[in-house]
């Protein structure tokens, strides 16, 4: 099943990135669909991220303190905004998590 | 930095195209060792992770097949969400349209496959700056080839890497922080803000949804929370969205 996604989700990708240079289809995009493409990658980043932080992983229930995890997205999202570095983002983040669950 | 001499011959638009492309390897290199680990620790065998790398050949639609694949998400909602995901890349396509239509359909299928966000960046300020020459497409395969080459050897290098480091260093965190690190600094206009408000409230909201569609849901309610932002404050703002394609 997994490999039947994978590939599945290559030919959808691929399409993507094709499908203008097809000839098949109209040459270029409403603005409408052009301007919600913008909103992409936020809405469905953001979507995925926030329940990974919040959502307790044994419990199901949404958990703001004493959660870890909360504290280090806090300083990651600062370390992200000042260096716009993705490398920086994750390191920052990541040794923010191991740091409060040591000192806990 | 657009060049403005005409490159005439096919070898040299080539390899102008992976000069162009070389500065930003210092970003996806990381990035791809980042998913070779991290493809392991969410549960996918090492063959599974760095075919991901070749087959999809988008970074961040890989965090999210891994991460959502690992959260016992149904390949349905998996496979969407990585579909939605790219649907930016429709805009590169659009974008490249009028320097790549005339060229033979195998061409084009190639420099498709090859067209990800960092090789329609550099490439696309050689076609619109720099001066109109025959074998120009040649430049594109030159960076996308170069990001192609990065990307696969730096999994393939996490993926080796990755069967060394144990679990309790929670690893895996380092997905919901790449998509951090993506969303933080693309967050410039009311509307982006908006969009991602939304988002973040219907995840949370919608989790007793079935087969975990929640995900989709908080997707599309956050798109139109931001497109809709963007009509009604269009009449107000001075700067709205003049062709927006960049992100991640």
């Amino acid at each position: 099943m997994i490999w039947l996604v994978m590939f599945l989700g290559g030919i959808f990708t691929f399409g993507t990135r094709f499908v203008m240079l097809s000839g098949w289809v109209v040459h270029s995009l409403p603005r409408w669909l052009i301007d919600a493409f913008a909103f992409v990658p936020i809405a469905v980043l953001t979507a995925i991220l926030v329940p990974a932080v919040l959502i307790d992983p044994v419990t199901q229930q949404i958990v703001v303190i004493g959660n870890a995890r909360v504290v280090a997205t806090g300083v990651a999202t600062i370390i992200a905004l000042l260096t716009r570095n993705v490398i920086a983002t994750i390191t920052s983040g990541l040794t923010t998590l191991w740091f409060v669950q040591w000192w806990f | 930095m657009p060049d403005n001499h005409a490159h005439r011959r096919p070898a040299a638009e080539f390899w102008l195209g992976v000069r162009h492309e070389l500065p930003l390897q210092l970003g996806v290199i990381p990035f791809g060792l980042v998913f070779g680990i991290l493809g392991l620790s969410s549960g996918l065998t090492g063959l599974q992770t760095i075919l991901l790398s070749a087959i999809l050949f988008g970074g961040a639609s890989q965090v999210v097949f891994a991460q959502l694949w690992a959260a016992g998400v149904p390949p349905l909602v998996v496979g969407g969400s990585v579909g939605v995901v790219n649907l930016r890349h429709v805009l590169y396509s659009a974008s490249m349209a009028q320097y790549l239509m005339h060229l033979p359909l195998r061409w084009r299928i190639l420099l498709g496959y090859l067209l990800t966000d960092e090789a329609y960046a550099v490439s696309i300020r050689r076609f619109r700056d720099g001066l109109h020459s025959p074998h120009q497409h040649y430049h594109l395969l030159g960076s996308g080839m170069t990001l192609w080459v990065a990307w696969q050897t730096s999994t393939i290098t996490g993926v080796i890497a990755g069967t060394t480091i144990p679990d309790t260093w929670s690893l895996s965190f380092a997905i919901p922080l790449t998509f951090v690190a993506v969303v933080a600094p693309s967050i410039r206009r009311r509307a982006d803000l908006f969009a991602c408000v939304v988002a973040a409230a219907l995840s949370l909201i919608c989790q007793p949804l079935p087969w975990k569609s929640w995900i989709i849901v908080a997707a599309c309610g956050g798109i139109t929370a931001g497109w809709l932002t963007h009509y009604l404050t269009q009449t107000g703002d001075k700067f709205t969205s003049d062709k927006n394609t960049g992100a991640s």
